[in-house]
């Protein structure tokens, strides 16, 4: 029953609501869900088993969406990950193949690293003070990228085959690798892929198609290891939550992929950086007052 | 050429070797309690009967790459991107 007050189904539905655009918004999700609850005076700790457990039905509903979202993408580039098996090699006119591997490539880091170090980056910067501190820096950090992109020229080819032309593997990792920078709740994953891609060489349309591809296996496969706690002991009391929560946060982050797909297309990240940074520079002097 | 030739067989043969030896110590991770897991494994813990599965998956998925890094390496020389 205790734990049943501290997320109601209101709650619920509004951080999922949350959960859904924020986790594909380059604005940090992990940020958001420690601030507002602080905000809003709700007793939620990001630390808490059943809000972890809460957070886990939402993040698999958001993996779910991406997956669906690019389910046509995610065909191609896996049959072209089976040809370069195959084959035992790439072929230089396989886009898909070698988008397929740029994937992998930028995963492994990312994986390995929220594996080993979620736990105690979560632990180190749990409180909303230091989420509003990050979050300010996010927004300083999308707009340097903005600042240190080199500039895609235009060229008369698909999305994916520009993407695979332009990164190579070290981009990849290192990609892959600034994605692990959102473990620290205030830095945004989509904002590092992007902000990455765009020093790398893309265009902000591209740079946010590849930070989506590379987030849904990340998202997923961090859900599914937690899936475990949902279905066990921990989600007592939360699972009704659970559900409405993955269900608007499914529904929103629907909207937000389409939207950030279309937005991209002639826009940049700065309205996103000058938001993060007055949300922060604004939560971290109230928290501070308050 | 044929130095060339010898240190890629070594690379894969290394390749292989490693991805052999972090497959059995994701086993080893999965298997074992923290407590009975050798002393130079991260993770050890005496008395702790926790199981590290993630550090399991970490060595799973490193060692399958160097099985994927040994097949690029061995397949046919054509002209193809390097393999990652």
């Amino acid at each position: 029953m205790i734990l049943a007050a501290l997320i109601s189904y209101p709650r619920a539905i509004v951080l999922g609501l949350l959960q859904g655009v924020s986790e594909l918004f380059p604005v940090s999700s992990l940020g958001h869900s420690v601030i507002l609850p602080r905000l809003l005076g709700w007793n939620i700790h990001q630390n808490d088993k059943y809000f972890v457990t809460f957070l886990v039905a939402t993040h698999l509903a958001t993996a779910i969406v991406l997956f669906i979202f690019f389910w046509r993408d995610w065909v191609r580039i896996l049959k072209g990950l089976g040809r370069s098996l195959r084959d035992r090699g790439i072929d230089p006119a396989d886009s898909d193949a070698k988008l397929g591997w740029l994937l992998v490539v930028g995963t492994i880091p990312a994986g390995l690293l929220g594996l080993l170090l979620e736990q105690k980056l979560r632990s180190a910067f749990a409180s909303a003070q230091s989420a509003a501190i990050f979050l300010t820096l996010n927004g300083l950090l999308l707009y340097a990228a903005e600042l240190l992109r080199r500039r895609a020229p235009l060229a008369d080819e698909d999305d994916d085959a520009r993407i695979a032309r332009r990164l190579t593997w070290r981009a990849a990792v290192g990609i892959g690798t600034v994605q692990a920078i959102a473990l620290i709740p205030g830095f945004s994953r989509s904002g590092a892929t992007m902000g990455g891609g765009l020093v790398a060489g893309l265009s902000n349309k591209n740079a946010a198609r590849f930070a989506f591809l590379l987030a849904t296996p990340i998202i997923g496969a961090a859900a599914i290891l937690k899936l475990p706690e949902l279905f066990g002991h921990a989600g007592d009391g939360v699972r009704g939550q659970a559900l409405i929560g993955a269900l608007c946060s499914a529904g929103t982050a629907f909207l937000a992929v389409r939207f950030l797909m279309r937005f991209f297309e002639t826009r940049t990240l700065t309205p996103f950086a000058i938001y993060c940074f007055s949300a922060g520079l604004a939560c971290t002097i109230w928290f501070a007052v308050s | 050429m044929l130095r060339a030739m010898r240190n890629d067989r070594l690379l894969v043969a290394l390749a292989v070797l490693a991805g052999i030896v972090l497959i059995v110590i994701a086993i080893v991770y999965w298997v074992e309690p923290a407590r009975s897991l050798p002393g130079f494994f991260p993770g050890h813990e005496a008395g702790s009967g926790h199981h590290h599965a993630k550090h399991g998956i970490a060595a799973f998925v490193i060692g399958l790459g160097c099985f994927v890094f040994a097949w690029f390496r061995t397949g046919p020389k054509r002209p193809m991107t390097t393999a990652p």
